[in-house]
């Protein structure tokens, strides 16, 4: 769910763009820093583009029996890391607005702000923390997911919330309003959510080591010869 | 390709320069968030709308299936305009301004997304990409907005291809069956995404790529007569609103 055109007022719409520039800004100088040193990145990080992009397309089944697009919020953070996520996110979110009508241009900053910056940072926050416990790689994955789905729409709620505050009980109500509609209802869809990733990411495991390795999602631990030949032990991080 | 993005290559305002565009569209989606909603963002819909349907000359049925969208999420948002928590009489209870606000928050939304409409259905994004360098965006950003949409079209494809095939073979049918074949369509993305990266760096590398990604941009010359005329209407939208304000209010 993303904020649609012309919703917040001008103050706000502008206030949101500020604060979502800084972590932008470091995502390009992340972004431009890798493409400088590495130019086939470009193509990597196209792709990882495209591929967030598609996956927001994704129908998604929820436990209620109803049906949700997925944020990818959570899968891309956990594969391309927070900072190139409020990039290759920017770039979704402005494809989304003037491809498929869904956001807008004047609330790109504000959806920048719960999709690409506080999903991806609180995910891969409760990812990290979980596996630095040892927890097992997809319980991990689940609540990073789950975490950054759920953040994205209770950040929404709060910036409807501050921009359209309750006349009886001010901002608090307005918050209880906006939470009730758009993020109470999304815990069934970030469950849901949790659950896809935790599934794509066992195939991806299995299919495609060497891409997860190269992303830092795996490492290499170990060269092992075996009887039937040299074999690469990979760890989850 | 979606369709806002074919309309958009076979628009009668193709060959224009992006410029001409943003200056109405972007100017009539700034003028609907400005202005009081009434009559301001009125007076906007009605413009956009006609500019839309009239010279850009984009299919009303286009414009409604793009258009329903951000109406669902505005048409939500504007409800909970309409009751008011706590207060004296009760804990949920009708906002005693919640109409009108209601009211005026759907114009400006339906307003200023018409004027985003109108930018869209009128600009493929493969001549507003490359000239983003010119505004200040980074080459490097731009290269990889340029691979992400240009393989979002394939990738798309290939999933509509997948998920047909999986249909085919009963992968539908039952609720754990779906979510099998909905994790198989995001990891085949994934791999699919990232084989063809390879396989176009390799083909670049061949070509003596350096880094730097050359498209061809069709030419176009911003018209100083176009948006003078786009300014003028928007400075008219402005000054009406102002002088019908009052006497409408």
């Amino acid at each position: 769910m993303h904020i649609a055109e012309g919703f917040l007022p001008p103050a706000h719409a502008v206030a949101w763009g500020v604060a979502s520039a800084p972590f932008v800004v470091h995502g390009v100088r992340s972004l431009t820093r890798e493409v400088r040193e590495h130019p086939e990145s470009t193509l990597l990080l196209g792709a990882s583009g495209a591929f967030t992009f598609v996956l927001s397309a994704l129908k998604l089944p929820s436990v209620t029996g109803s049906c949700s697009h997925p944020t990818g919020t959570g899968l891309g953070a956990i594969l391309f890391r927070p900072p190139i996520m409020a990039v290759l996110g920017t770039i979704t979110l402005l494809f989304q607005a003037l491809l498929l009508a869904h956001g807008g241009l004047t609330t790109l900053g504000a959806n920048v702000f719960s999709m690409a910056i506080v999903g991806p940072w609180a995910g891969y926050a409760v990812y990290k923390l979980l596996r630095r416990s040892n927890a097992p790689l997809m319980v991990a994955v689940f609540f990073g997911a789950f975490v950054a789905d759920l953040s994205t729409y209770c950040v929404t709620s709060v910036q409807l919330a501050l921009a359209f505050p309750d006349p009886g009980s001010g901002f608090l109500g307005a918050l209880g309003k906006f939470g009730s509609i758009f993020a109470v209802t999304q815990i069934p869809l970030a469950v849901s959510e949790g659950l896809l990733t935790v599934l794509v990411m066992r195939l991806l495991v299995q299919s495609s080591k060497g891409e997860l390795t190269r992303l830092g999602v795996l490492v290499a631990r170990k060269q092992a010869r075996t009887g039937t030949g040299t074999e690469t032990e990979v760890a989850a991080r | 390709m979606l369709p806002i993005d074919a309309a958009a290559h076979s628009s009668r305002w193709r060959r224009r320069h992006p410029v001409d565009k943003a200056v109405l569209g972007l100017g009539l989606t700034v003028l609907a968030i400005s202005l009081p909603p009434w009559p301001g963002a009125a007076l906007v819909l009605l413009t956009a709308l006609v500019v839309l349907l009239g010279p850009a000359g984009v299919p009303g049925r286009r414009l409604w299936r793009a258009y329903r969208v951000p109406l669902g999420f505005c048409v939500t948002g504007a409800l909970t305009l309409l009751v008011q928590v706590g207060g004296p009489e009760g804990f949920v209870s009708l906002a005693p301004d919640g109409r009108v606000r209601a009211g005026e928050l759907l114009l400006r939304t339906s307003a200023a997304s018409l004027g985003v409409l109108l930018f869209a259905f009128t600009t493929p994004m493969s001549d507003l990409l490359p000239r983003l360098v010119r505004a200040g965006v980074p080459a490097a950003v731009v290269d990889v907005a340029l691979v992400t949409y240009r393989m979002s079209f394939l990738l798309l494809d290939s999933m509509r291809c997948i998920r047909e095939a999986q249909a085919a073979r009963l992968g539908h049918t039952g609720r754990a069956a779906e979510w099998r074949s909905l994790a198989g369509l995001g990891a085949t993305a994934f791999v699919r995404a990232f084989d063809r990266a390879g396989r176009l760096q390799a083909g670049l590398a061949g070509r003596g790529y350096d880094g730097t990604l050359r498209v061809l941009v069709p030419e176009a010359r911003v018209s100083v007569r176009f948006t003078a005329a786009s300014c003028a209407l928007l400075a008219a939208l402005a000054v009406l609103t102002l002088v019908l304000e009052r006497p409408l209010t």
